[in-house]
């Protein structure tokens, strides 16, 4: 995270160097990872995320489950 | 902090979290009484079961009492809150497409027609399209026996209905010059194509022990749901897409014809 300050005449779209390419690229996929983790645990968790203790999240969640249509027991 | 994808991603997730609100309070107010009343008639019928059998076997059977994790005001709060949940995850995710989508011409572009295209595109592929196929049960129908098989299924249609809503953009895309009608019919019979395939999956197997006009209300409460969600997302993501807008100047001419029909968002 050096590298030269952005100048006055470049905008956002003209800093589309491979670096914030990448960075923006990780962003997304960091999004995309953490957005699919929390949809997991609401609809699809069955007792695995916190199995010690029985099917918190699929009992919390189970009338969201039932309304949007996520298969429940 | 003016990272344009950091911006989009916040638009999304914001935008997200409004929708699953408003959602989860319209729920709570329509939805939960159904499931309520859902929740009632299944207790009813396992009791009369667990009392035919009681009749037929012998003293040694075992009555298997259901333990409950939470009261069903609990469950009441925990329906808003997985809406929230569930509307930024989605919000999340549908920035990331919009990110993608639109990398070639910015994402500031014609914020609020492609705002409202975009979420139509969503609501149809991971609402509409599997729960024309596998509609929404209330709750005590579902199989315990069955629920992994039935999230498989149910997971192939979301990815099903995603992936012929990304084939309806390309063909969109690719018909660019071609008479209206044609691109649009294209996208249209695109749209029943992809469900005549969700159609080729095994059925649910699971039987629906409920009276019809329960089923039919919480079936529609459902999909009314959804609509409300990806409405109020759209308005929220449009409307603060025109907002980043104006900020930034972004002035094609559809864009400022588009800031000019629209009322100004502040």
């Amino acid at each position: 995270m050096s590298a030269s300050a952005p100048q006055s005449a470049q905008t956002a779209t003209d800093l589309a160097s491979a670096t914030t390419r990448t960075r923006d690229l990780l962003i997304l996929a960091a999004a995309v990872i953490v957005a699919l983790i929390a949809l997991y645990a609401v609809f699809m968790d069955n007792g695995h995320i916190i199995s010690a203790t029985g099917s918190y999240l699929h009992e919390f969640s189970h009338d969201g489950r039932h309304l949007f249509g996520a298969p429940c027991h | 902090m003016s990272n344009p994808t950091l911006t989009l991603l916040g638009r999304g997730t914001a935008a997200g979290g409004v929708a699953g609100l408003v959602t989860g309070l319209f729920s709570l107010l329509l939805a939960e009484p159904v499931m309520d009343r859902a929740i009632e008639l299944e207790e009813a019928r396992s009791a009369k079961e667990e009392a035919a059998e009681h009749a037929h076997a012998a003293a040694g059977a075992v009555a298997e009492h259901h333990e409950e994790l939470f009261t069903r005001g609990q469950q009441h709060f925990g329906l808003v809150v997985t809406a929230i949940i569930a509307g930024i995850a989605l919000g999340a995710l549908f920035a990331v497409a919009y990110a993608l989508i639109h990398r070639r011409t910015g994402y500031l572009v014609r914020a609020w027609p492609r705002a409202l295209a975009c979420c139509a595109a969503a609501f149809v592929a991971v609402a509409l399209l599997p729960g024309l196929r596998y509609p929404a049960a209330p709750p005590g129908v579902g199989d315990a026996n069955t629920v992994g098989e039935r999230q498989q299924l149910w997971l192939a249609a979301v990815v099903i209905g995603i992936l012929g809503m990304l084939l309806a953009w390309q063909l969109y895309v690719r018909l660019a010059g071609r008479a209206e009608p044609l691109r649009q019919g294209a996208v249209f019979l695109t749209g029943a194509a992809t469900l005549a395939v969700l159609f080729l999956l095994p059925g649910n197997p699971d039987e629906v022990p409920v009276p019809a006009t329960l089923l039919w209300d919480f079936r529609v409460l459902s999909l009314g749901s959804q609509v409300l969600l990806w409405a109020v997302f759209a308005a929220v993501f449009g409307g603060l897409g025109l907002r980043a807008a104006a900020k930034a100047g972004v002035n094609s001419p559809v864009s400022s014809q588009d800031l000019a029909a629209t009322a100004p968002v502040k």
